[in-house]
């Protein structure tokens, strides 16, 4: 103990250690590993030669600028169909659940119990050309006669939004749980309409579980490849597809390398701006004033 | 004692939190760490070179006969006897030899199998594996890797006798030296009776208007480029570059417009047998199942002629059980054995004299055309130097969406 007492400072880092050496071996040791093949040149014959090739970045975004902008667009969408369909089911969860509020989230969390890759299958078969679902909307008429919903954009944007839709949720439930009553009884004291509480208390308020699940739907769907492989066509590919088939089919792994810190570069731009838009104190969860 | 002990720790708790350690410190002195111990490593590892094996392939040298083997196949690839879960064809090597062996289904895909062995085998490390059996394409590309060793031809008698005309000569390994057909296969149009109103005779028929949105190919660009270029009368042994790059082009213009739903590996079944796709490219051993089980599901052998696959037995460089494993190739080619072993996985063997034994054992499947094809109608793909293979299949990749 009077070694420690001696090195006061160490102690902070002696703690940390631990978490410190397993970010270091299994994060940035490969993500470094990871930017020198990026920068290799060659092929699985000739061999890989570090050579400073930056070429691999800008080959990557000329070549894949559609599959890039189509995976943000898609997470996007997927993103905002998710906060539609959320916010409502949390905020009825939070306040209007009562004794059914376990329930209704084990409810939400049921569905993770079974393995993605199944989970999108089983989509395969709702979706199919021939199931109640297309039937059902071909007989109402939103969809024509020799219409599908497999192998559609649509599949894939429902897809990803349902595969990350608890993950939006969760968060957002968990910071309206968090609302003091109190502060919306002093709301509606101070004259406030329902609206005027719900925009100028309630959300703030929430804005905290908002940007987390925002983010952590947002940044899965952007490197999505499950569901544009299995309910997409090959006009609905997106970036991890690329990904993968530069590594696995073509043995390309600068490019394959290249277009994962693109995205990740990508990624983390589009995080700051939307942190920058709801302000960082929400993302430390500080009061709303 | 833990009076002192809990006094200690409040004092170094408090100690710790009046450091003055915020998160901006540790994240400064964390990434100070990281930067100059990543810039170390940088410096040291610049220049290095990685990959790019040698095509020397060493002969395998005479041994005795081991006491294990490790075989490393895909799944449903060899006769099985479903009641007590042992392989007949094992069994009957161990019978022979004393050797036993370790059979491991742990090949699904070609390229997955790529990416999980090439370090191991970059390193001239097999895994414990004896022999594997990959596709053609991929065999090659192992050879060109130093991936696999040179058989020593002398110790494999009934292959050399036995080994089918038209598979005995590839273009890759014409004196089948680092690699020997397992099974081979067929790229067949496989289709809905039910849907199509007729029957289906040839390539061109995928890209018929009235099945828009219900074509699927497969993402195995050998057979489906194959396949396309055998519509336009090309045949793929002998086609150049730019006939291959145009067939893609044919392939993707159809896949934007629509024609072509999507590009799959053996999914395609499911697609099929739930309507979704009503003309497809399929292989010919699901073609057995799938008609077997569906009666609306049936199958033609294009006019233009079709791709053959096949799939090869290699064995790998540092395989522990070399000589032995020679031994398990040549005893698959004994006609009896293959018989057998075709019984069961319904695919195109590459042994002369398998099918007189079926005749009379199981003549349904001695005549079988998915089985015993007219081999004068098969095609192989053409193996294309390392630069045109890559541009091909780069091309091929961006069409099918990736």
């Amino acid at each position: 103990m009077s070694f420690l007492q001696r090195r006061r400072g160490l102690l902070p880092y002696l703690l940390l250690a631990p978490g410190l050496a397993w970010l270091l071996l299994f994060f940035l040791v490969p993500l470094y590993y990871m930017a020198r093949q990026s920068l290799e040149e060659g092929t699985i014959f000739t061999g890989f030669e570090f050579a400073w090739n930056f070429q691999s970045y800008t080959d990557a975004i000329a070549n894949y600028d559609e599959q890039i902008l189509r995976s943000f667009l898609y997470g996007g969408m997927a993103t905002l169909i998710a906060f539609a369909i959320g916010f409502p089911l949390a905020y009825a969860i939070a306040f209007r659940g009562g004794r059914w509020k376990n329930a209704l989230l084990l409810l939400v969390i049921v569905p993770f119990f079974v393995t993605y890759l199944i989970r999108t299958l089983s989509w395969q078969t709702i979706l199919e050309d021939n199931g109640w679902v297309v039937n059902a909307l071909q007989f109402v008429g939103i969809l024509a006669d020799d219409g599908r919903l497999l192998a559609t954009t649509a599949a894939v944007v429902a897809g990803i939004t349902y595969n990350f839709l608890p993950f939006m949720i969760l968060p957002v439930y968990a910071s309206l749980e968090r609302i003091d009553g109190r502060m919306l009884e002093a709301g509606y004291d101070l004259y406030g309409t329902r609206r005027a509480v719900f925009t100028r208390v309630t959300l703030p308020l929430a804005a905290p579980g908002v940007v987390a699940g925002s983010l952590l739907t947002f940044i899965p769907a952007v490197g999505d490849f499950i569901n544009a492989e299995l309910l997409g066509t090959p006009r609905q590919t997106m970036i991890g597809n690329v990904i993968q088939s530069r590594y696995l089919e073509l043995t390309d792994y600068p490019t394959a390398a290249a277009l994962s810190f693109i995205l990740m570069a990508l990624v983390l731009v589009v995080v700051l701006i939307w942190a920058r838009i709801v302000g960082t104190e929400s993302l430390m969860g500080v009061e709303a004033r | 004692m833990s009076k002192s002990s809990d006094w200690d720790i409040e004092r170094a708790l408090d100690a710790m939190q009046a450091s003055g350690l915020s998160r901006r410190t540790l994240l400064k002195r964390t990434g100070a760490g990281a930067l100059s111990l990543g810039l170390v490593g940088f410096l040291a590892a610049c220049g290095d070179d990685d990959g790019g094996g040698t095509s020397e392939a060493q002969v395998i040298p005479k041994a005795e006969i081991s006491e294990t083997l490790t075989f490393a196949n895909w799944p449903l690839y060899i006769d099985i006897d479903e009641e007590t879960n042992q392989r007949p064809t094992l069994q009957k090597f161990q019978r022979e030899y004393g050797t036993r062996v370790k059979y491991v289904e742990e090949i699904n895909d070609n390229v997955e199998f790529f990416g999980k062995v090439r370090q191991q085998y970059e390193q001239g490390n097999s895994g414990g594996r004896d022999l594997h059996v990959v596709t053609d394409w991929l065999a090659a590309r192992m050879d060109r890797l130093g991936y696999v060793q040179r058989f020593d031809k002398e110790e494999m008698p009934n292959a050399v006798r036995n080994i089918e005309d038209a598979v005995a000569s590839p273009d890759f390994d014409p004196e089948r030296e680092i690699s020997m057909p397992w099974q081979s296969g067929q790229v067949l149009l496989i289709y809905r009776s039910d849907r199509t109103g007729g029957e289906l005779t040839s390539i061109n028929d995928l890209f018929d208007p009235k099945f828009k949105g219900r074509v699927t190919m497969l993402t195995e660009m050998r057979d489906t480029v194959g396949s396309v270029l055998l519509g336009e009368g090309i045949d793929p042994e002998d086609a150049t570059k730019d006939q291959a790059l145009a067939a893609i082009e044919k392939v993707e213009k159809a896949s934007r417009d629509g024609q072509i739903r999507r590009f799959t590996g053996n999914e395609y079944t499911r697609d099929i047998a739930r309507g979704d796709s009503v003309a497809i490219l399929g292989w010919s051993g699901d073609a057995v199942q799938l008609i077997a089980d569906n009666e609306n599901i049936a199958y033609s052998q294009p006019e233009e002629g079709f791709m053959i696959f096949t799939d090869s037995m290699q064995i790998p460089v540092g395989a522990p059980n070399a000589f032995t494993a020679q031994k398990m190739i040549d005893f698959v080619y004994q006609p009896e054995i293959q018989a057998a072993i075709t019984e069961y996985v319904n695919y195109v063997p590459p042994v002369k004299g398998a099918r007189e034994i079926l005749q009379d054992r199981s003549p349904e499947v001695a005549e079988n055309e998915l089985i015993f094809p007219d081999l004068a109608q098969a095609h192989n793909f053409k193996t294309f130097s390392e630069d045109e293979e890559a541009e091909i299949e780069a091309a091929f990749q961006r069409a099918i969406g990736a």
